[in-house]
C-alpha cells in the first residue's frame, strides 16, 4: 500500500515542472523530522513590571538519531521596580541608577508616603539564544552538548552544558550526568555600586562578573505501564558579585526615621543543592503529573516546592485542559533584613532587604487550554493554546515596624498574573 | 532539622528507584500509555522556561530538574 503510494505520488509530481519538483524535495528534505514550538507570553505585576516574552523553539530529529535543537526568547521588561527601600511617612527622593546626585539632575523620582520606592523607569530586554546537540552514542547512550548566550542591556551570560545518558533494564530505567558552566558579565547603568556604601555617595566603579558551575544527576524510571517517575540531585556554586546592583536597603535612626540608605552586600560566593522527584501518572483520557523540590543553599535559604497537574484530553484527543497549582515557600537568607539601624551601619556585614531574599510562600494556580488542528483545516498536527496563571507571593517574614512606619505596608507581596497563546506543530 | 529533610527526601528517591530499576518496568509492547505527548517529561519545554523564568526572576531558587543557571533577575 506504501508503495503503490509513493508510486502515485511520483506520477503527480512527474508532471509538474522539474524546478518546482527539486525545490520541493528539498524543502521536504529540510522539514522532515521539524518540530516547531512557539509562544507569546504577557506578564504583568499588580502596579511593577510588565513583561511581553516571545519564544521560538525549533528542533529537527535526523535519520540517525541526532537531534538539534534551536531556541531563541526575546523578552521586553518595563515598568516600576522595588529599589528595596521601605516606604515611609514622608515623601522619599531617589535617583534612577543613571543618575549621580539625589538633589538635582533629570533621573531623580519622588516617592509619596506610605507608597512601596519602585523606580519608575524600568526598562530591560533580553535576548537569548540557546542550541542543544543530542547524538546517540550506542543504541543506550546518548550525549547532549549545548549552549546558550543571553545578553540585555546591563548584563551578559554564557553557558555551556554536557550530559550523557545511559539507558538500562529494557529501556525502562535511564541514568543523566550533566554539567554546566556560566560566564556572567555585568555592567549595572551608572556602574556597579560598592557593596554596603552610602546609596548618597554614588560610589560605583565598573563592570562586574560572576561565574559558577553546575552538576545534575538524574534517575529515571518507568515504574509500570502507567507511572513514569524521576528524581534528580543538583549541585551548583557561583563565585563574584552577586548582588542585584539596583537594591538599597533603608537606614533607621534608634527613633524609626529614615536617615539614608545603602546598597545590599551579598556575599561573593552561594552553593546550592537540591532534589527533585517529578511522577508522571496516566489513567483513562487524563494524566496527572506532581512534582517536589527541596532546595538548601550556604545562605541559610532552604525551600520546598510543590506543583500538581491534571492534563484532560477530550473530543479524540484533539483538545485538552491542563489546571495547575503550585506552592512553593522559602526561609529566609541569612544576611536578609527589611532595614538596618544607625548602630548597625559600621558592623552588620552582609545585608539585603531585597524581598526575594525573604521568608515568603507563593500560589500559582494555573489553567491550559489547547485545541489540535484536524487534517481538514490545512494544519494537520497543529496545536493553539492558550495559558493563564495567576501568581501570588506573601511575605512571612514580618518584624515588628518602628513607631514612625506603623500602619504602612512594608511587606506588600506580590501579584501577578501570566497569559500565554502558544502554536506548535 | 532542614538538612534532615534533605537527607530524608534523598533516601526515599533512591529507595524507590534503586527497588525500582530491577522490580518495575514494562515490555515494549506495554508503552502505550508512555508513548502519549504528556507522559513526556519535557512535554511542554515553552512553558516550563518561561514559567521557570518567572519564578528565578522572584524566587530564591531555581533549577531542579536542569541546572538552576546564574542569571540577572535585576527587577
Amino acid at each position: 500500500m506504501a508503495a503503490s503510494c509513493a508510486l502515485l505520488g511520483a506520477g503527480a509530481h512527474s508532471q509538474e515542472p522539474s524546478g518546482t519538483q527539486k525545490d520541493d524535495s528539498l524543502l521536504d528534505r529540510l522539514l522532515e523530522g521539524v518540530s516547531f514550538d512557539s509562544a507569546l507570553a504577557y506578564y504583568r505585576e499588580d502596579g511593577r513590571i510588565q513583561a511581553i516574552e516571545p519564544v521560538v523553539n525549533v528542533s529537527k530529529t535526523f535519520a540517525d538519531g541526532e537531534v538539534a535543537t534551536l531556541n531563541v526568547t526575546f523578552d521586553s521588561l518595563s515598568g516600576a521596580s522595588p529599589n528595596g527601600a521601605l516606604p515611609g511617612n514622608v515623601p522619599q527622593t531617589f535617583a534612577s541608577p543613571s543618575g549621580k546626585s539625589l538633589t538635582t539632575g533629570r533621573h531623580l523620582y519622588t516617592i509619596a508616603p506610605g507608597q512601596l520606592p519602585a523606580d519608575p523607569n524600568y526598562q530591560d530586554d533580553r535576548i537569548a539564544v540557546s542550541g542543544n546537540w543530542d547524538l546517540p552514542l550506542s543504541r543506550l547512550t546518548r550525549l547532549s552538548l549545548g549552549s546558550k548566550i543571553s545578553g540585555e542591556d546591563d548584563f551578559v551570560s554564557v553557558s555551556v552544558n554536557a550530559s550523557i545518558a545511559q539507558d538500562f533494564n529494557d529501556k525502562n530505567t535511564t541514568l543523566a550526568l550533566g554539567l554546566n558552566n556560566e560566564f556572567d558579565s555585568l555592567r549595572p547603568i551608572g556602574g556597579a555600586p560598592v557593596p554596603d556604601s552610602d546609596y548618597a555617595a554614588f560610589d560605583k566603579n565598573g563592570n562586574k562578573t560572576k561565574d559558577g558551575v553546575g552538576v545534575l544527576l538524574s534517575l529515571t524510571q518507568v515504574m509500570t505501564r502507567r507511572w513514569l517517575t524521576e528524581f534528580s540531585l543538583s549541585w551548583d556554586r557561583f563565585h563574584g558579585y552577586l548582588n542585584d546592583p539596583y537594591k538599597i536597603t533603608s537606614v533607621l535612626d534608634s527613633a524609626g526615621n529614615t536617615t539614608g540608605y545603602v546598597y545590599e552586600s551579598r556575599p561573593d560566593e552561594r552553593t546550592r543543592k537540591s532534589a527533585y522527584f517529578e511522577n508522571r501518572v496516566a489513567f483513562g483520557q487524563m494524566s496527572a503529573g506532581l512534582s517536589l523540590r527541596y532546595m538548601e543553599d550556604d545562605w541559610q535559604i532552604h525551600s520546598d516546592t510543590a506543583q500538581a497537574h491534571l492534563h484532560w484530553s477530550f473530543a479524540n484527543r484533539e483538545r485538552y485542559l491542563e489546571p495547575t497549582v503550585r506552592w512553593y515557600r522559602q526561609t529566609a537568607a541569612a544576611f536578609y533584613t527589611p532595614w538596618i539601624t544607625t548602630e548597625e551601619r559600621s558592623s552588620i556585614g552582609n545585608q539585603a532587604s531585597d524581598s526575594r531574599l525573604g521568608a515568603f510562600h507563593a500560589f500559582t494556580y494555573g489553567v491550559k487550554y489547547a485545541h489540535k488542528l484536524s487534517d481538514a483545516a490545512g494544519l494537520a498536527g497543529s496545536e493553539f493554546s492558550v495559558r493563564l496563571e495567576y501568581y501570588q507571593q506573601i511575605q512571612d517574614h514580618r518584624l515588628a515596624a518602628p513607631e514612625p512606619l506603623q500602619g504602612l505596608d512594608l511587606y506588600p507581596g506580590l501579584k501577578a498574573i501570566l497569559v500565554q497563546f502558544g502554536w506548535r506543530f | 532539622m532542614r538538612t534532615r529533610h534533605f537527607f530524608l527526601c534523598f533516601t526515599l528517591g533512591v529507595t524507590v528507584h534503586m527497588s525500582g530499576c530491577a522490580a518495575f518496568g514494562v515490555r515494549p509492547w506495554d508503552r502505550d500509555l508512555m508513548a502519549r505527548d504528556e507522559m513526556r517529561l519535557d512535554a511542554n519545554p515553552v512553558d516550563a522556561a518561561i514559567d521557570e523564568h518567572m519564578y528565578f526572576s522572584k524566587e530564591a531558587s531555581s533549577g531542579g530538574r536542569s541546572y538552576a543557571g546564574g542569571g540577572c533577575g535585576c527587577n
